[in-house]
C-alpha cells in the first residue's frame, strides 16, 4: 500500500491542478469577452462617427476626409472600414489592396476576421439608412496586441499557479507530516516491540489511535497473561503427574521388587518411556515461540545465572559465557533459557573441562552456540542426532530427549539447529540461528 | 546427620522417609510450608531437602526467607517444576542443589552424600575422605588401605558425623542433636557404644576423648594426612 503522506499529496496536486486551470482559463475567458464589449461599443461609435462623415457634395455623397480618424489613411494600421451601397463599396486607405469581408450579421462578429501581416481583425457592421440610401458600415480594428497580451497574462498566470501549487504542496507536506508524527511514532514502536526492546506501546497518543493502541496493549498484555497462565497450568499438571510417577520410581526400587528383576525393568523402562514423553510434551506445550512480540532476553542479565546454575550441576566443568555488550534477542526468556540449559547440560556431560556459552548479532538473525572440549559426534552421526533426538549413549541420561526439546525450541521460533565441530574448543557446537522478526 | 524433609505428598515423603532413614540419616518430614519456616529455622538440621509446591507457603518462598534470615543449611530443591527458567529461579532464591522429579532414589543419594561434603568443605571428591579412611556410604563400610571393615547402622552414622568435622571438638549433645530425629529418645550413653565399638573395630586412637569437652575424631595417624 502507497503511505498516506503519498496519497494525500498527490490527491491535493492533482484537486490544486485542475481548480488552477478553471480558474485561469475562465478569467481569461470573461476578460477577453468583456474586452470586445468594449471595442464593440468603440467600434459601434466609429461607425457612428463615419456615418457623421458621409455628406452630400457635388457628385453626390461623399465622405468627408477630415472627419475621419488619421489612422485609416495608413496602408495596414490595424484600423479599416468599408461601406457597402446598394451599388457601390467604399474601402478605407487603410486596407490598401487588401479585402476586408463584410460580416454576415449586424453587431459585433462572433468570430475573428484573417487580416493582412498576421492581423487579426474584430469587425462590426452597422446598418443604417443616410440620404435616402441603405447602406451598411463595417469598421475592423486589429485585434492582436490584445490577444498577445493575454497570452502573456496566461503564461504569467500558469508560472504563478505553479509555483503557488508547489508551496501548497511542500506547506500541506509539512502539516500532513506533523499531523501523522504519532502514526509514526506507533510503527517505530512496533518495530522496537519486535525487536524485543520495548514489552509495550507508549498509550499517550492522539484520540484517533488511542483505540488501535490501547487495543495493541491489551492483546499483548493478554497474550503475556495467557502464556503465564498456561504455563502455570502445566506446572501444576507437571507436579500432579510427576509426584506420583516419582513414588513410583521409588516403589520400583525397593526390595519386594529386587526379587523379580524383569518384572521391575519392565516397569522402570515404562516409568522412563512416561517420563520422557511427558518432559518433551510439557515442554513443548510450554513455548511461547512467536506469540509474544514484547519478549525479549537480555543475554547480560540471564547468560551468568545459567552458567552459575550449570556449574553448581557440573562443578568440575569450567563454564563461561560471551556476548556482545547490551545483546538483546528477540525471543522468550524461558524458551531460550530452556533451549540453552538442555545444550549446556549435555556439553557438560560431554566436556573434558571446558563449556562455553556465546551469542551473537549477524546480517540474517541471531545466533547462540554452545561448545565443548569433548569428543565430539563424528559428522555421519550429527544428522541423526538432531532429527530424531535419539540417545547416542544411553549412559550419559537425557542426551537425546534434551537435544529433541531444544530442536522444538528452536523450530517454533522459526530458526535452525547445526551441530558442527568447535573451532576453539576442539569438541562439538551446537548452533542455533534465529532469524530476526517483524521484518515482512 | 540430621535431615528435614518437607514433601506434601504422603506416599513419596514415606519413600524417602524410608529410603534415607535406611541411608543412616535422622529425618524429621514436614507437609506444610509455614511449619517448615518454623523448624527449619531452630532445630540444627545437616541439610533440608524442600518440596516447592507446598501448602501453606511455597517452597521457594520459604527458602527466600530462610536465606534472608541467614540460615546457612544447605537446601536441596526437590520439585516437579524442572524448567532452566525455575532452577534458575530456585539458585536465585539459594538453593544449593535442584533435582527434579520424578528422580531415581540413588541419584538423591548420591546428591545428598554431594551436598554434605560441599558443606563441610570436602568438595571434588566422590567419597567420603578423612584422615586415612574412606567411608563406602552405599555399602556402608568403612576402607583403610585394602582392609575393609564392615559397620552397623549406628557406628556407620556415628563415624560419618565424625568423618564429615574431622578435627572438630564434638559434644555428645551435639552428637545427639545432630544424630537422632525430634521423636527419638536421646541417651548418652548409646553414642558412648557406639563410640567404643569404632575404636574396636578401628583402633584406639581413632576418636579421642577430650575430658568434659567430647570427642574429636583423629582417623588413622599413620594412613591419613
Amino acid at each position: 500500500m502507497k503511505s498516506i503522506q503519498s496519497r494525500l499529496g498527490l490527491g491535493l496536486a492533482a484537486t490544486l491542478l485542475l481548480v488552477m486551470l478553471a480558474l485561469l482559463q475562465g478569467s481569461l475567458w470573461l476578460f477577453d469577452s468583456g474586452l470586445r464589449r468594449y471595442h464593440e461599443s468603440n467600434l459601434q461609435d466609429e461607425a457612428e462617427t463615419l456615418l457623421t462623415a458621409l455628406v452630400r457634395g457635388e457628385g453626390g455623397v461623399q465622405l468627408d476626409e477630415r472627419r475621419l480618424h488619421p489612422a485609416y489613411q495608413r496602408a495596414y494600421s490595424g484600423r479599416y472600414f468599408r461601406i457597402d451601397f446598394a451599388d457601390d463599396i467604399w474601402r478605407s486607405r487603410s486596407l490598401w489592396d487588401s479585402e476586408l469581408p463584410r460580416p454576415a450579421g449586424k453587431g459585433l462578429a462572433p468570430a475573428l476576421a484573417e487580416g493582412v501581416a498576421g492581423q487579426r481583425l474584430l469587425v462590426f457592421r452597422g446598418d443604417y439608412r443616410r440620404f435616402g440610401q441603405q447602406l451598411s458600415i463595417s469598421v475592423a480594428q486589429d485585434y492582436t496586441p490584445v490577444l498577445s497580451s493575454l497570452a502573456r497574462i496566461r503564461w504569467l498566470g500558469l508560472g504563478l499557479g505553479a509555483g503557488s501549487l508547489l508551496l501548497v504542496l511542500l506547506l500541506q507536506w509539512l502539516t500532513v507530516r506533523r499531523a501523522l508524527a504519532p502514526l509514526e511514532r506507533v510503527r517505530r514502536q512496533i518495530a522496537e516491540l519486535q525487536a524485543g526492546r520495548l514489552s509495550a506501546l507508549d498509550s499517550r497518543v492522539p484520540r484517533e489511535l488511542e483505540p488501535l493502541v490501547g487495543e495493541v496493549n491489551h492483546l499483548l498484555r493478554h497474550t503475556e497473561d495467557t502464556l503465564r497462565r498456561s504455563r502455570h497450568a502445566l506446572g501444576n499438571l507437571g507436579h500432579a503427574l510427576k509426584t506420583p510417577l516419582a513414588v513410583l520410581v521409588s516403589l520400583a526400587n525397593r526390595e519386594e521388587l529386587r526379587a523379580h528383576p524383569a518384572l521391575r525393568a519392565t516397569l522402570v523402562e515404562l516409568l522412563t518411556q512416561i517420563d520422557q514423553r511427558l518432559a518433551r510434551e510439557l515442554g513443548r506445550a510450554r513455548l511461547a515461540g512467536e506469540a509474544l512480540p514484547g519478549a525479549h532476553f537480555d543475554c547480560a542479565a540471564e547468560l551468568p545465572a545459567l552458567c552459575a546454575t550449570l556449574r553448581q550441576i557440573h562443578p568440575h566443568v569450567d563454564i563461561d559465557w560471551q556476548a556482545p555488550a547490551g545483546l538483546r534477542l528477540p525471543w522468550d526468556r524461558e524458551d531460550l533459557l530452556e533451549a540453552l540449559g538442555n545444550l549446556l547440560d549435555n556439553a557438560c556431560k560431554w566436556a573434558d573441562s571446558t563449556v562455553k556459552v556465546s551469542a551473537g548479532e549477524e546480517a540474517e538473525g541471531y545466533w547462540l552456540c554452545v561448545e565443548d572440549d569433548g569428543p565430539g559426534i563424528v559428522l555421519a552421526q550429527r544428522e541423526a542426532v538432531v532429527d530424531r533426538g535419539n540417545r547416542l549413549d544411553e549412559q550419559v541420561a537425557g542426551h537425546g530427549l534434551g537435544l529433541a526439546i531444544v530442536r522444538d525450541i528452536v523450530q517454533a521460533c522459526g530458526g535452525k539447529l547445526s551441530l558442527e565441530d568447535s573451532a576453539e574448543l576442539g569438541g562439538l557446537c551446537a548452533r542455533m540461528r534465529l532469524p530476526r522478526r517483524g521484518r515482512n | 546427620m540430621r535431615l528435614l524433609l518437607v514433601e506434601d505428598n504422603v506416599a513419596l515423603a514415606d519413600e524417602l522417609l524410608a529410603d534415607l532413614t535406611r541411608q543412616g540419616y535422622a529425618v524429621d518430614w514436614l507437609a506444610d510450608g509455614r511449619d517448615a519456616l518454623v523448624q527449619g529455622a531452630t532445630e540444627p538440621y545437616d541439610l533440608i531437602v524442600l518440596d516447592l509446591g507446598l501448602p501453606g507457603m511455597p517452597g521457594l518462598d520459604v527458602l527466600r526467607q530462610w536465606r534472608g534470615d541467614g540460615l546457612a543449611t544447605p537446601v536441596l530443591v526437590l520439585t516437579a517444576r524442572g524448567s532452566w527458567a525455575e532452577r534458575i529461579e530456585g539458585l536465585k532464591a539459594g538453593a544449593d542443589d535442584y533435582l527434579s522429579k520424578p528422580f531415581h532414589p540413588e541419584e538423591l543419594a548420591l546428591r545428598i552424600q554431594a551436598l554434605l561434603r560441599r558443606a563441610h568443605g570436602l568438595a571434588n571428591q566422590n567419597e567420603l575422605k578423612a584422615a586415612g579412611l574412606v567411608l563406602d556410604e552405599a555399602r556402608q563400610c568403612v576402607r583403610r588401605g585394602d582392609e575393609e571393615v564392615v559397620l552397623t547402622a549406628g557406628e556407620f552414622r556415628l563415624l560419618r558425623y565424625f568423618m564429615l568435622h574431622s578435627g572438630q571438638i564434638l559434644s555428645k549433645t551435639q552428637l545427639n542433636e545432630h544424630l537422632y530425629d525430634g521423636e527419638s529418645e536421646r541417651d548418652s550413653n548409646v553414642i558412648e557404644v557406639h563410640v567404643n565399638h569404632l575404636r574396636r573395630k578401628l583402633g584406639r586412637e581413632v576418636i579421642e576423648t577430650r575430658r568434659g569437652q567430647g570427642y574429636r575424631y583423629a582417623g588413622d595417624a599413620e594412613q591419613g594426612r
